[in-house]
């Protein structure tokens, strides 16, 4: 029996169904757009007969090795054909198709419309029915990440996001696994790589804030609770001005750092990672000059020390007046196309009462 | 006449090359090609100077672009068969901003084939062989509302997209995009869309919805499409608008909002990219451009503090390298074909870097806790004269446009007045 329609029906591609022994019970209904149609498209006559022998199955709901079949090569030439795929879902389902190979055949799929919203909602539905959450639930990460199902889905969203580096639906799919199955700490290992491999790839960081914080209020399968382990914090610090050393005119790694601090370790932001920048960016460090010419170096000492100026009020004037000075200069030297925001961002900074 | 632009704006990459930089410098180069051609070479040393006198919008080749879309598509086109809603909306509401007509003909045919496309259980979809589709439903909807007439708003069963939108509602506030479909912020903002231009809001239909935006900010300040997914630009006005209709922008950290926005702005090329060190694309003109004014509100801004992005720089970008002016259309950059998508979201992007659009403070409803002031708030909104900011030719101007719905004032206008004459939806609900 023929798993992946594409295979079975490629053989007769040049026969018109209509013409086709599987076919000849079925009439294909037609589309009526009306003569008056607006933007009408012309379909290819493939395409238009494939869709009226898809009506007619669809319109009796029929279950059927042929339907599928016809599924796949309605969804290889529209995979945005969202009800196709959810006709699709229930044939797999009640014809007990062998999900492995249903995963296989979307995985041909995603490589060439690795943009498709729908493939990738399907391929969610596929892997929770191959291996259901629940009952992994007592599974440690080791376990699960041997697990065949785990692994092919770990290989396969690497391998798309590799040869595309900042797919967004690759990134979301694989937020989806890790949460569903609950593998946090293999996801750092790959987000390292990816990083590594572009220091600028903001999917990657923010992929790092979701393992390290789940959705912004903890993991879902720790502790939830906002204020993060100093110990974390710091290595956060460490990493992030490591990453920063490369190329400090990089938006990623600041709008991390600053980011996740002001979140989640508020103070750490002047205790720890001002002294650290204020080092990089003095006279004699080999990266002063970079620092001291992109605008988030200037921008993040304006968080800083407005977050400083909240926490110690016998300091704040001081703290606000250097921060509302750093304004200035970003909005006439190092970031003038922002002048306006960063005049807001002046005029935000005002004492806590 | 010359803004604010500078070839020091370009990107350091800090002579450390990676796929990111080198994509971001090659787009530059590109688009670099068409501004010295406008930039005094006697000021290169000092940055250059732009000269931003010579834009001009090429009206007539974009309109044919979308007359021939409109009288047939190429098989090419087939991709887009189940967002068939699309092409209409796409089409009216780039000739609606560009001015020009939509004559007796065309309104018709849009209301024939927009039939075609109602689900009698509520909702559109492309043909009665799919599953009515929330983002089709809203398309549908603006469809008819840019027609206008009678005919057209009753095309729509209201109470019966009432029940369809409840039965996509999920337990955390969000819609699905289509029965057994994904989820996430653009489900909430075109069923608010819909709801809040069909007079269908109530508190069952809004509950959550805020709640789910909210975490959908990230820790970069933007709004991604579900929790802990990226910051992006598409998201973000779908989010924002969203929060703008439930009159509760406040849900949100503005400020941090308004960081991300405004770094989304790319200093050199002047319009704006939809994620993090992503490249410029024209269609992030309306979804962080188009952002900005519902931001200003948000904060309170007075229509006397300009909006916090260089709308002149939009505007270049839009005019000077987004429009395809020998086959008409406009596009995502230079070198990339246009399409109606990019077309109407470009347009969008420009109508609202050219008129400054907001609420005058004085007007401005406070009850924001009920639902049912929505038609009041949405429709203060408009154009204020003194916020006028055209760069090039005067003819430049195009008509100004609502933020939150992505459409011009007076047929928005129209609707409202139509739906909320007829009686709330509880009545007309006991009454089927």
């Amino acid at each position: 029996m023929c798993e992946t329609g594409e295979k079975c029906d490629s053989g007769n591609d040049n026969v018109p169904m209509s013409e086709q022994d599987t076919w000849k019970d079925v009439a294909p209904i037609s589309q009526d757009d009306g003569a008056n149609t607006i933007c009408p498209i012309a379909y290819t006559d493939e395409y238009r007969e494939m869709m009226g022998y898809l009506r007619a199955v669809m319109s009796k709901c029929e279950v059927s090795q042929r339907a599928l079949d016809l599924t796949s090569r309605v969804i290889v030439v529209n995979p945005g054909h969202y009800t196709v795929w959810v006709y699709r879902k229930k044939l797999v389902e009640e014809l007990g198709s062998n999900i492995e190979n249903e995963l296989d055949w979307v995985t041909e799929i995603s490589e060439k419309h690795h943009k498709n919203y729908q493939l990738w909602h399907y391929r969610e539905a596929l892997v929770s029915r191959l291996l259901d959450p629940k009952a992994v639930s007592e599974m440690t990460e080791e376990q699960l990440v041997v697990h065949p199902v785990i692994r092919r889905e770990l290989f396969f969203t690497s391998s798309a996001i590799e040869s595309d580096s900042k797919n967004f639906h690759a990134w979301s799919y694989r937020q989806w696994l890790v949460r569903t199955y609950g593998v946090w700490e293999q996801e750092l290992g790959f987000i390292d790589t990816m990083i590594n491999e572009d220091v600028r790839n903001n999917s990657a960081w923010n992929q790092r804030y979701f393992v390290l914080m789940g959705d912004g209020r903890g993991r879902p399968t720790k502790d939830a609770g906002s204020p993060m382990e100093g110990s974390l914090a710091d290595s956060e610090i460490d990493y992030a001005t490591d990453m920063i050393k490369l190329a400090p005119n990089n938006e990623s790694p600041w709008t991390y750092i600053v980011g996740l601090l002001v979140r989640h370790a508020p103070a750490k932001l002047y205790t720890v990672l001002l002294p650290k920048l204020k080092e990089l960016a003095a006279d004699g460090s080999e990266y002063a000059a970079a620092m001291k010419t992109t605008p988030f170096y200037w921008s993040a000492l304006v968080d800083i020390y407005e977050q400083q100026a909240k926490d110690l009020p016998d300091q704040a004037d001081d703290l606000l007046a250097q921060a509302s000075e750093v304004c200035d200069v970003l909005a006439t030297d190092h970031d003038p196309m922002r002048n306006k925001y960063w005049e807001f961002r002046k005029d935000q900074l005002v004492p806590n009462i | 006449m010359s803004y604010l632009f500078s070839y020091d704006f370009r990107y350091d990459d800090n002579e450390y090359e990676t796929e990111t930089s080198v994509n971001q410098i090659e787009v530059e180069d590109r688009i670099g090609k068409l501004y010295c051609r406008l930039v005094d070479p006697q000021t290169l040393s000092n940055g250059g100077d732009m000269d931003d006198s010579k834009h001009k919008l090429t009206y007539p080749k974009h309109e044919q672009f979308i007359r021939d879309a409109i009288n047939g598509l190429s098989s090419i086109f087939t991709a887009l068969d189940s967002s068939r809603p699309w092409l209409s909306f796409w089409c009216l509401n780039s000739l609606d901003i560009m001015g020009c007509e939509i004559d007796d003909m065309l309104r018709q045919r849009t209301v024939d084939t927009l039939k075609t496309m109602h689900c009698p259980s509520g909702g559109f979809w492309s043909d009665p062989w799919q599953l009515p589709h929330i983002v089709s439903s809203y398309a549908a909807v603006m469809a008819l509302v840019l027609v206008g007439s009678e005919e057209a708003f009753q095309v729509i069963d209201r109470n019966a997209m009432y029940k369809w939108l409840m039965e996509m509602k999920q337990p955390d506030g969000s819609f699905a995009v289509h029965s057994g479909g994904e989820v996430d912020v653009r489900g909430i903002y075109c069923a608010l869309v819909i709801a809040s231009l069909l007079n269908i809001m109530t508190p069952e239909l809004v509950r959550g919805c805020s709640e789910f935006i909210g975490r959908c900010q990230t820790f970069e300040g933007g709004i991604g499409p579900y929790p802990g997914i990226e910051a992006h630009g598409g998201y973000t006005l779908c989010g924002l608008a969203a929060l703008e209709i439930l009159g509760d922008a406040d849900r949100i950290d503005l400020g941090r909002l308004a960081r991300w926005m405004c770094a989304r702005h790319m200093a050199f090329e002047g319009g704006f990219n939809g994620r993090t060190n992503k490249l410029v694309d024209g269609c992030y003109s309306y979804w962080v451009g188009g952002a900005f004014p519902i931001l200003q509100k948000a904060l309170r801004r007075s229509p006397k503090d300009d909006y916090l992005y260089e709308r002149a720089a939009l505007q270049r970008y839009v005019l000077a390298c987004c429009q395809d002016t020998r086959s008409g259309g406009l596009r995502d950059k230079p070198g990339k074909n246009p399409d109606l998508y990019h077309t109407m979201y470009c347009l969008l992007g420009l109508s609202l870097s050219q008129h400054y659009v907001g609420v005058e403070p004085d007007k401005e409803f406070s009850d924001t806790v009920s639902v049912y002031s929505v038609p009041v708030r949405m429709m203060q909104w408009g154009a204020l004269p003194a916020g006028l900011q055209v760069i090039g030719a005067k003819s430049n101007v195009v008509r100004p446009v609502h933020p939150v719905y992505g459409a011009p004032f007076a047929p928005l206008a129209r609707c409202v007045k139509y739906f909320y004459a007829l009686p709330p939806l509880a009545e007309s609900l006991a009454q089927k």
